[in-house]
């Protein structure tokens, strides 16, 4: 398109690949095109729309007019979003510690030799398999303070006195919501660290312990570094999911008791779908997208800068 | 000597450990699901079904809401036609998984195998915008899509879920499919193209072939999500497929454990038959689509 003599005076065959080239790229573009419209009608757009609604106010009516920041400020005077917003900090802290580290130590057990192993290693995709809303159900009535099991062995086994009811207190409910999200996502985290153990080279625990490393020295400066990439996907990908954590929570408790469990997903639902609230709905929702959006920016910046570091040691 | 021995006993704890944490919880629905209401609850508790009876799963098939209210158990269950949804909701949630994964295969694919060998003017921005859009919540987006789909008319319909959930399963199996393009090597898609092989017959006759493994790998992820998807068919739908069905159930008054069990059962155990099936397939689509 720049020059045309500029291109007639290159050598033919320059010409020709330059033709195939040409081609190549409006076949890439072609193929590629569906999913771009896609992608930009299904995410792109909604993304906007919802940023313009939180900007708005919207009659039951359904006419919109702007109100600038006024539904953020509406928010952040809400105590319940306050509320919510520090159940969901508190909840994602939770999900991404005992998901995480629980994940790491059923990984690193499951890479060492055993009778049985092989069940292990099947067994640990079966949480990750349940839908999450199902983790919920099978969690709250595992729970139950009148039928469940666990309330029934820990009391043959005389740790406690009576059956408890931990989804009708406040702490209760949401311990149970971090176990039961973590329940899912420890297994998730520990296919994914199992996959990294794997790709660890045999001679390099070999040679460590010829040298005379102990196991906390072998895990500290061998296994640990080389799984750093691995384990910095899956801390942002957990802290991720904790915040976004929706259809467990919804099906344990659906927030309760009272709101003890309505994290920011819970408030955004009810704010959209109970109280039709658009306004205040969508803010909600953009606080909920800048959350996500920052923790995958910092992801990138970290995933870059350990697969720098790897290099640099290979 | 003695270190070994330590070492064994802290593996085996260990095992059972997580035999415990694994088990136990998906056990008890297990045990819930064979078991008469009147066998629920009692002390000491149940630890195996006294009467195993299948009630719990024939009730599900047949609409029978009340399975246990004739017997002398009298476990009552109110009537309602809940249950009765689940069988076509059963259908329901393979008909729009099943279109999901071949919307999947064939738009992400295509693009995929763009972004692998084709490149055009602007597709690293492009290729790392669609990266950036799978960090975008679905739960931060669903109003805009609940206001098209009821301008539209097509809230509570299939379509509506087909079209929403490839908002977020596209650019998981774009970035799976481009990556494993990217492993198959492209020296007979060059040996074909001097054979005087269209750019497309390449891709149709030689490329899809050998890429099977990342197909199914994508495939198998993206029904996975589609099956287990709860907030969307909640809201844009009155409860079309599975989850949310057997999810509203738990809401009924009087609505007896043992047949929620069941109706838990059916929703969990196609993932999980899935998930053991191709477990070598499924963890190496999670492990490129993560790490890479």
């Amino acid at each position: 398109m720049t020059s045309t003599a500029e291109t007639t005076s290159r050598p033919a065959t320059r010409r020709r690949t330059s033709v195939r080239a040409q081609a190549d790229a409006r076949f890439g573009l072609l193929l590629a095109t569906p999913a771009l419209i896609l992608v930009l009608g299904l995410v792109a757009w909604p993304g906007l729309r919802t940023a313009v609604y939180s900007l708005q106010r919207v009659s039951l009516a359904g006419e919109e007019s702007w109100t600038g920041l006024n539904n953020f400020r509406t928010l952040f005077t809400d105590e319940r979003f306050i509320h919510s917003l520090t159940t969901t900090v508190l909840y994602a802290v939770g999900f991404l510690l005992v998901s995480t580290l629980l994940g790491l130590g059923f990984a690193l057990l499951l890479n060492e030799k055993f009778h049985g192993q092989w069940l292990a290693r099947s067994l640990l995709i079966v949480p990750w398999a349940c839908p999450w809303v199902m983790v919920g159900m099978i969690w709250k009535w595992f729970v139950d303070g009148e039928v469940g099991a666990l309330n029934a062995a820990l009391y043959q086994f005389g740790l406690i006195d009576s059956y408890a009811a931990p989804l009708s207190d406040s702490t209760g409910a949401l311990v149970v919501a971090v176990l039961a999200g973590a329940w899912r996502q420890a297994s998730f985290t520990g296919l994914l660290i199992l996959a990294g153990l794997q790709t660890i080279p045999k001679e390099l625990p070999q040679a460590a312990m010829v040298d005379g490393a102990n196991v906390w020295q072998r895990f500290r400066h061998l296994t640990l570094p080389w799984l750093r990439p691995v384990i910095v996907v899956v801390v942002i990908i957990n802290t991720i999911f904790g915040f976004m954590q929706f259809d467990t929570i919804w099906a344990l408790t659906q927030g309760g008791p009272g709101d003890a469990t309505s994290v920011l997903s819970i408030y955004l639902y009810e704010q959209l779908f109970v109280y039709t609230n658009i306004g205040l709905g969508s803010a909600t929702a953009v606080v909920l997208g800048g959350i996500a959006l920052v923790l995958g920016f910092v992801f990138v910046k970290l995933l870059y800068r350990s697969n720098a570091i790897t290099e640099g040691v290979e | 000597m003695r270190t070994s021995r330590l070492r064994t006993l802290v593996v085996y704890l260990g095992f059972a450990l997580f035999l415990i944490w694994v088990l136990f919880p998906l056990y008890f629905t297990v045990l819930s699901s064979f078991m008469a209401p009147s066998e629920i609850g009692v002390k000491p508790f149940h630890w195996w079904p006294e009467n195993p009876t299948l009630a719990n799963y024939i009730a599900i098939f047949t609409g029978d809401s009340a399975p246990f209210s004739t017997g002398q158990d009298g476990g009552i269950v109110s009537s309602t036609d809940a249950v009765a949804r689940l069988v076509p909701a059963i259908g329901r949630s393979l008909l729009v998984g099943v279109a999901v994964v071949a919307s999947n295969l064939i738009i992400a694919g295509a693009a995929g195998y763009a972004f692998s060998r084709y490149e055009f003017r602007g597709s690293t921005v492009a290729y790392l915008l669609l990266l950036a859009s799978r960090v975008v919540p679905a739960i931060a987006v669903v109003l805009p899509f609940f206001v098209a789909f009821r301008h539209l008319g097509l809230l509570n319909t299939s379509l509506a879920l087909i079209i929403s959930y490839n908002a977020f399963t596209l650019p998981l199996a774009i970035w799976l499919l481009k990556t494993y393009f990217d492993s198959v090597p492209r020296e007979l898609e060059e040996a074909a193209k001097v054979d005087g092989a269209s750019r497309l017959r390449c891709l149709l006759m030689i490329v899809t072939p050998i890429a099977r493994p990342g197909l199914i790998a994508a495939g198998l992820l993206v029904f996975l999500e589609a099956w287990s998807e709860f907030f969307y068919s909640l809201v844009l739908t009155n409860s079309l497929t599975v989850p949310p069905v057997v999810a509203g159930l738990q809401n009924l008054q009087q609505f007896s454990w043992t047949t929620l069990a069941a109706a838990t059962m059916f929703t969990v155990v196609p993932p999980v038959l899935i998930a053991l099936a191709f477990q070598r397939y499924i963890v190496a689509g999670l492990a490129a689509g993560s790490v890479k």
